[in-house]
C-alpha cells in the first residue's frame, strides 16, 4: 500500500515535469519535458566522454572513501577507548566536526592545484569528521557488562573484538560510512563545479554556463538516481546487519 | 595538566604554526598566508569586506525565511500526521542523499547571477534538513501532556496555544539552528560558483588572482560569520530550555557548547 502511495507520488512527479511544458505553463527552454531529458539522457550515456567523467567523479568518491574511512575509524577507535585523549580532543573534533568544509574548497586550490588529487583530498576533508565521530559513538556504544561477562567466561581479545565489540559497533559504523558517501559525493561534485577540467561536475557547470538545459537537467537527473542509489544500498547492507545482530 | 589547558595549548600553538611557518619560509605564503597578515588584510580592506559582507547576509536573512519557514512548516505536518508520515518521511530521506549543489546551474539558468539564484539555492538547500529535524522532533512532544490538557478540558485552541507550541519550542529553534547554518552556507558556495557580489565571490576573485591572504581572510569572515550564528543560536536554545524543562531533570547535552 505505502509503496503504491510511493510509486503514485513519482509517476506523479514525472507527469507534472513532462506536463508542465507541454502545456505552456512552463517555458520548455527553462523546463525541458521529462521524455525529452529522459532521451537527451539516454543520447548523453552513449557517449565515451560522458562515461569517462561518470568514472572521474566516481573515482574521486572512491578514493577519498577509502582513505578517510580507515583514518577516521582508527582515531575515532583512539578516542573512543582512551577516555584523557577524549577529554582533550572531543571538544576540538566536536568544533572541526560543526564548522562547514565547503567554504575551505579554495584553500585547496591554493595548495593543491585543480587536478583529481586535490578533488580526493577536498573529500577526505569533508567526509573524515563524520567517519570519526561515529567511530567513537560506535566505541562508547559497546556495553562495558557485556565485555566483562565475555571476558569472566574466558573469551580471548580476539573473541571479544569480534563478538562484542564488531556486532555493537557494527550499525553505528554503517551509518557513518553512508553519510561519508553522501557527503564526499557533494563535496566532490562541488570541487569540480568548482574549477576543473574533467568531472561530472565540471559538465554540470558548463552545461548551465552554456545554457544547455536538456543535457543540464539529464545530469541531474543521472546524479541523483545514482546518490540515492547508493544511499539505498548501503542501507539495505545496514538493514541486513541490524537483523543479523538481532 | 588539564585537558582543558592541553587544548588551549593545542590551539595556541596552530595559531603560533599559522604565524611561523609561512614567515620562516617553510610554507610558501602562498599556501598560507601568516596570521597577522590576513587579519591586517581584514582590517584595511574592511570597507570592501563589510560591502560584501552586507550582500551576503541579506540573501541569508530572505533564503532563511524560505528554508525554514518552509522545513518548519512541511516538518510539522509531515512529522504530526501518521498517514503521510509513513508515505513521506523515507522519501525524503531518501531524497536527502541527492547532491543538491549540482542544482545550482538550473538556478542561475532560471533566475541569473544576482541575489535570487543564491536565494532559491540556499532555501532549497536549508529546507530538507530542516524538515527532516522537525519532523522527528516534532514527534517528541509527549503525548502525556496532551492527554491531561484535554482531561483537564482543554479547548483546541488552548491545546495548541498552551501545550503543543511550548513543547515545540525546542524543535523550532534547533530547526532555526541547522537550516541557518545550511543557509549560510548555501549562500556563501552559490557565491563562490557563480556570481558577481558577495564574500564567496570576493573569496573566488581572490583566489583566480592568487591573492591568498584575502581568500583566507574572505574565509575566516565566514567561519566566524557561522560559528557565530551558531553560538547565538546554542544560547537562546539553552534560555529557552530552562524554561521549558523548569521542573523536569536538566539534560546534560544542552550544555554541550563547542569551545
Amino acid at each position: 500500500m505505502l509503496v503504491l502511495g510511493r510509486l503514485a507520488l513519482l509517476a506523479g512527479f514525472c507527469a507534472l515535469w513532462e506536463a508542465l511544458p507541454r502545456v505552456g505553463l512552463a517555458d520548455p527552454e527553462l523546463l525541458p519535458p521529462f521524455s525529452t531529458v529522459l532521451a537527451t539522457l539516454g543520447e548523453l550515456l552513449a557517449r565515451p566522454a560522458l562515461l569517462a567523467d561518470l568514472g572521474t567523479t566516481t573515482l574521486e568518491l572512491l578514493v577519498a572513501v577509502a582513505l578517510a574511512l580507515p583514518l577516521g575509524t582508527l582515531l575515532g577507535l583512539a578516542l573512543g577507548e582512551n577516555e584523557r585523549l577524549a577529554r582533550i580532543f572531543d571538544p576540538l573534533v566536536f568544533f572541526l566536526f560543526s564548522i562547514p568544509k565547503s567554504i575551505f574548497l579554495p584553500l585547496f586550490i591554493l595548495t593543491m592545484g585543480i587536478g583529481f588529487w586535490q578533488k580526493v583530498a577536498f573529500g577526505v576533508f569533508s567526509t573524515l569528521f563524520i567517519v570519526l565521530m561515529s567511530a567513537a559513538a560506535a566505541v562508547r556504544s559497546v556495553r562495558p557488562d557485556h565485555v566483562f561477562t565475555a571476558r569472566a567466561f574466558g573469551a580471548s581479545r580476539a573473541q571479544i573484538a569480534w563478538r562484542v565489540y564488531l556486532p555493537s559497533m557494527l550499525p553505528i559504523l554503517l551509518e557513518g560510512f553512508r553519510l561519508a558517501v553522501i557527503f564526499g559525493f557533494t563535496a566532490v561534485l562541488l570541487a569540480e563545479m568548482y574549477a576543473s577540467r574533467t568531472g561530472m561536475g565540471h559538465q554540470i557547470a558548463s552545461w548551465g554556463e552554456n545554457f544547455m538545459l536538456q543535457r543540464l537537467f539529464a545530469g541531474v537527473l543521472l546524479l541523483s538516481v545514482v546518490a540515492i542509489a547508493m544511499n539505498e544500498a548501503i542501507r539495505g547492507i545496514e538493514a541486513r546487519c541490524s537483523h543479523w545482530r538481532s | 595538566m588539564s585537558p582543558g589547558r592541553i587544548r588551549a595549548l593545542i590551539i595556541l600553538a596552530v595559531l603560533v604554526l599559522w604565524e611561523a611557518l609561512p614567515r620562516s619560509g617553510l610554507v610558501p605564503v602562498l599556501f598560507l598566508p601568516p596570521l597577522s597578515l590576513t587579519l591586517a588584510v581584514l582590517a584595511a580592506d574592511w570597507p570592501t569586506f563589510a560591502a560584501a559582507l552586507g550582500v551576503t547576509l541579506s540573501e541569508v536573512a530572505v533564503a532563511l525565511v524560505f528554508a525554514v519557514g518552509g522545513g518548519l512548516l512541511t516538518g510539522a505536518l509531515v512529522g504530526g500526521l501518521a498517514g503521510p508520515r509513513r508515505l513521506l518521511l523515507p522519501v525524503f530521506s531518501s531524497l536527502y542523499a541527492v547532491p543538491l549543489v549540482v542544482l545550482y546551474p538550473v538556478m542561475t539558468a532560471w533566475f541569473g547571477i544576482g541575489a535570487e539564484s543564491k536565494i532559491a539555492f540556499a532555501s532549497v538547500y536549508g529546507f530538507f534538513p530542516t524538515m527532516l529535524a522537525t519532523a522527528a522532533g516534532i514527534r517528541t512532544i509527549d503525548p502525556q501532556l496532551l492527554l491531561t490538557a484535554r482531561s483537564m478540558g482543554a479547548t483546541p485552541a488552548q491545546r495548541l496555544l498552551l501545550v503543543i507550541l511550548p513543547a515545540a519550542i525546542p524543535t523550532v529553534l534547533s530547526g532555526l539552528r541547522l537550516g541557518g547554518a545550511l543557509v549560510i552556507v548555501g549562500v556563501v558556495v552559490a557565491e563562490m560558483l557563480i556570481a558577481s557580489a558577495g564574500i564567496g565571490y570576493l573569496v573566488t576573485f581572490a583566489r583566480t588572482v592568487l591573492d591568498s591572504p584575502r581568500v583566507f581572510a574572505g574565509v575566516l569572515l565566514v567561519l566566524l560569520i557561522a560559528i557565530g550564528f551558531d553560538l547565538a543560536m546554542r544560547w537562546v536554545e539553552r534560555r529557552c530550555a530552562l524554561w521549558s524543562t523548569a521542573g523536569r531533570p536538566q539534560s546534560a547535552p544542552a550544555a554541550a557548547v563547542p569551545t
